[in-house]
């Protein structure tokens, strides 16, 4: 951890954005936010998913445009309007979805915006091999310049985002959850990268919302919860509760309903036995009990989401077996699984959960389609009055059961999947990153809804990249890391320290 | 060279191609193998190189040009409706409808960029516009051209035929713009992820407009060719260019899922097809055989060259 005193001796502001607000369709991203950050600075910004973290990064990065608020770059204001302009400016954003063009070179990669040309004005391959080489020498990084981004590691590919920083002017440097795709040892590699960029004076703002690894890194830490500021303080005077508080605006105590004595003579219901996935899922195995809340925790990438859609059928398994409602099964499909009263609620609610032009009926009834079908024909009246029904239960607030689910929140969007699961499935419930894109609010009462269907009996499998959800929700805590699951956690030992260490072999 | 091998595998597999049908024409037939018919081949081959190089830098952007034959219907029209065989016009015409192939392809591109229609609709509806324009303009092939004036489309520099030349030319210009100035790096970017293009600060509309102009430029250079060869425009003529380009490209190992290809996979692509019909023709296989023969072989080309989602082992 860094001193505060240490943090008044850097140096000068290079960005400031004062006032800033910006909407897009339905939402309000951006209101009135403040934020600045000073050459040599690791700067923090920290904040829930759909925070606005994304959103203030892009619009210093020139991607978006803000409505209102200005942006002052060393000194003097500015209105970039595409991101070259940042980009020239020295100001440099490494995305989470890294900018990497899979079938070029590394060399190619690092100069895709300034081909280095000789004086005929065509592309100097042998000075462009030359610089991005040096580059990555000066970030400790020996990949070969000429091989293609695609062979490279994701590790290796950010070295390489970085090293576009290098070979031009970088004044800043801003970095959007560069940690949520790498591991370990490649975590520290990189936290050194970054203290030396700072050490020479780069300004830097990290984002993140791993609470341990700002403490580790940052000097300050700003955090923004809905859009909005929440506020700015050295990170000497700040230490964690504090910052959660800051982070979801109240007790955390409040936020996650409360956790029930696990009972260990609850029925099995779902069973799970040596699950393999080409290489993405290896001998992977667990049990789901009635009333449970089993938390699958792990990187991105860990094979979360392959081993819970293998469970569902979604994707086939190359060997293993299933054991529900009595019966063993070693080809799983998804209509078997909605038959046994399995259901999934996907990662990308938009592109494989909710059929989005359709309306909140359509959406809740789709799992159900025998349920409301009187002999050839669709019984319009009973989809409405099912759905009717549900949206009461699950409190999705819309104008009725025929508007469409395009318009609706993130939150209501995600009750409208809970709905049409719970409806059809009555024993098990997996659930891939159940609050992604989802505000505040609506994540509290979405935790609140969870723990209601275990306590009338579910089984829930909860998949989540945000550590305070496993944390706070899950009865018992699965790690998986390289496709394996690499243990189990109870109780107290369901805490941050634990789950990292499991997630990537520290 | 051996960066062409190394981006592109394909290309092995073309000329293998190549190879297995050139044994094959010998074997069967006495009139394929001789040197006068390869001559033939090559010298058949122009058009369908012009076209094709156009498509190729197109479809690296992940775009596609559809209405290349209506294009050279009204282009090929008009060049001979207006020259009409005298010779003080001829060149003035040429470079009028040389412009007028960049002209319309900076309306495709531009439409592209500015409605953020994909360019298959925007070519197809193009084609549509610029057929009517041609049956307009006339309904029978119309004028002519001077004496003289044939050289492009049957002359020979040292032994070698002047269209076919200028295709080679054309490859090796258009292959080196692509490898080694920043337009060319600019291309394969937009094409490999336009999303990131943008995000990395490249002139995306710069891009797309250059390749549609220079793909009307090429069909220009078409119509203009085969005027020179049969002697007269003709509106309603199709020459199949559309379906051969793009077959001539994904043979070549150019990816419809864009970023990915090369000009010299085209160029081996467009003697695959030619031999290929060439051999067909000696055979005494009817032209309506050769189209569904074409047809299928795209439909194969593009399903082996599909990359298969990973996730669905």
């Amino acid at each position: 951890m860094r001193s505060s005193a240490a943090f008044r001796e850097k140096g000068s502001r290079v960005i400031r954005v004062t006032g800033v607000s910006k909407s897009f369709p339905g939402v309000r991203a951006l209101v009135d936010v403040s934020f600045e950050v000073r050459s040599g600075e690791v700067h923090a910004l920290l904040g829930e998913n759909g925070s606005g973290k994304s959103t203030l990064t892009k619009i210093i990065g020139g991607l978006h445009q803000p409505d209102e608020g200005e942006i002052v770059f060393d000194g003097r204001p500015v209105r970039w309007k595409r991101p070259r302009d940042a980009q020239e400016s020295g100001i440099h954003v490494i995305y989470q979805e890294l900018v990497m063009f899979q079938d070029m070179t590394v060399a190619e990669n690092v100069f895709i915006s300034n081909q280095p040309t000789t004086k005929f004005g065509l592309v100097d391959y042998k000075t462009m091999e030359a610089r991005a080489a040096e580059a990555l020498r000066q970030l400790g990084s020996d990949v070969d310049v000429r091989r293609m981004v695609k062979t490279l590691s994701v590790a290796e590919q950010q070295m390489v985002e970085i090293a576009k920083a290098l070979v031009g002017t970088v004044k800043a440097l801003i970095l959007d959850e560069p940690t949520a795709v790498i591991a370990g040892r490649e975590v520290e590699f990189l936290f050194n990268r970054i203290r030396m960029l700072s050490e020479r004076g780069v300004a830097i703002v990290y984002i993140s919302h791993r609470l341990e690894e700002i403490f580790e890194i940052a000097d300050r830490v700003t955090v923004l919860k809905d859009g909005r500021l929440v506020g700015t303080r050295d990170i000497g005077d700040v230490d964690r509760d504090r910052l959660v508080s800051m982070m979801v605006g109240r007790d955390l105590s409040e936020y996650f309903p409360p956790r029930r004595p696990l009972r260990e003579d609850s029925p099995i219901v779902l069973e799970a036995s040596n699950i393999s996935v080409g290489d993405r899922v290896k001998d992977a195995s667990l049990v789901l009990r009635k009333s449970e809340i089993v938390g699958l925790a792990g990187m991105v990438g860990s094979g979360r989401t392959e081993f819970a859609m293998a469970i569902f059928g979604g994707i086939p398994m190359s060997s293993g077996s299933v054991t529900v409602g009595g019966k063993t099964y070693d080809r799983m499909s998804s209509a078997l699984s909605i038959r046994s009263g399995v259901g999934l609620l996907t990662e990308n609610r938009k592109s494989e959960g909710l059929m989005t032009q359709m309306d909140i009926a359509a959406n809740i009834c789709a799992a159900s389609l025998g349920e409301i079908t009187g002999g050839l024909f669709l019984d319009a009246r009973r989809e409405l009055g099912i759905a009717r029904e549900e949206m009461n239960v699950f409190r999705v607030a819309a104008p009725g059961p025929q508007t469409r689910v395009i318009g609706l929140s993130g939150g209501n969007q995600q009750k409208v999947l809970f709905a049409r699961w719970v409806h059809a499935c009555k024993e098990v419930l997996l659930l891939d990153e159940p609050t992604r894109g989802v505000d505040i609010g609506a994540k509290a009462e979405i935790y609140r809804l969870i723990r209601r269907l275990a306590d009338e009996g579910l089984a829930i499998l909860m998949i989540s990249s945000e550590l305070l959800e496993v944390i706070g929700m899950s009865d018992r805590t699965l790690v998986m890391r390289d496709g394996r699951i690499r243990g189990e956690l109870r109780g107290d030992e369901i805490n941050e320290q634990s789950i990292m260490a499991l997630a990537t072999h520290r | 060279m051996i960066g062409y091998f190394r981006r592109n595998p394909a290309l092995l597999g073309v000329l293998s191609l190549i190879v297995l049908l050139t044994v094959i024409g010998c074997l069967f037939s006495k009139d394929f193998r001789s040197v006068q018919n390869f001559q033939n081949v090559f010298e058949q081959s122009a058009p369908l190189a012009f076209t094709a190089l156009g498509q190729t830098v197109v479809i690296i952007t992940r775009g596609i040009d559809l209405s290349i034959d209506a294009q050279i219907a009204l282009l090929s029209s008009l060049a001979s409706g207006i020259v009409d065989s005298d010779a003080q016009r001829a060149i003035p015409v040429v470079l009028g409808v040389l412009a007028l192939g960049v002209i319309i392809g900076l309306i495709t591109g531009g439409l592209i960029v500015a409605l953020r229609i994909h360019a298959l609709i925007v070519t197809l509806g193009m084609a549509a516009i610029l057929q009517g324009l041609a049956l307009l303009y006339t309904l029978t092939p119309v004028g002519g051209i001077p004496d003289g004036y044939d050289f492009f489309g049957y002359g020979r520099v040292l032994g070698v035929p002047v269209g076919m030349a200028l295709a080679v030319v054309l490859f090796a210009i258009v292959g080196f713009v692509l490898t080694y100035t920043r337009l060319g790096r600019q291309i394969y970017a937009f094409g490999g992820d336009p999303r990131a293009a943008t995000m990395a600060g490249l002139p995306t509309t710069r891009v797309i407009l250059f390749t549609y102009c220079l793909m009307g430029l090429l069909t220009a250079v078409t119509a203009v060719f085969l005027v020179s060869r049969l002697g007269v425009g003709n509106p309603v003529a199709d020459g199949g260019f559309n379906l051969g380009s793009i077959t001539a490209v994904v043979i070549g190992g150019t990816m419809l899922t864009g970023g990915r290809g090369s000009v010299l996979g085209t160029l081996l692509g467009v003697f695959m097809v030619q031999l290929l019909n060439n051999l067909l023709n000696f055979l005494d296989v009817s032209t309506f055989y050769q189209w569904m023969i074409q047809g299928a072989i795209v439909i194969v080309a593009v399903s082996l060259y599909v990359e298969r989602r990973r996730t669905r082992a």
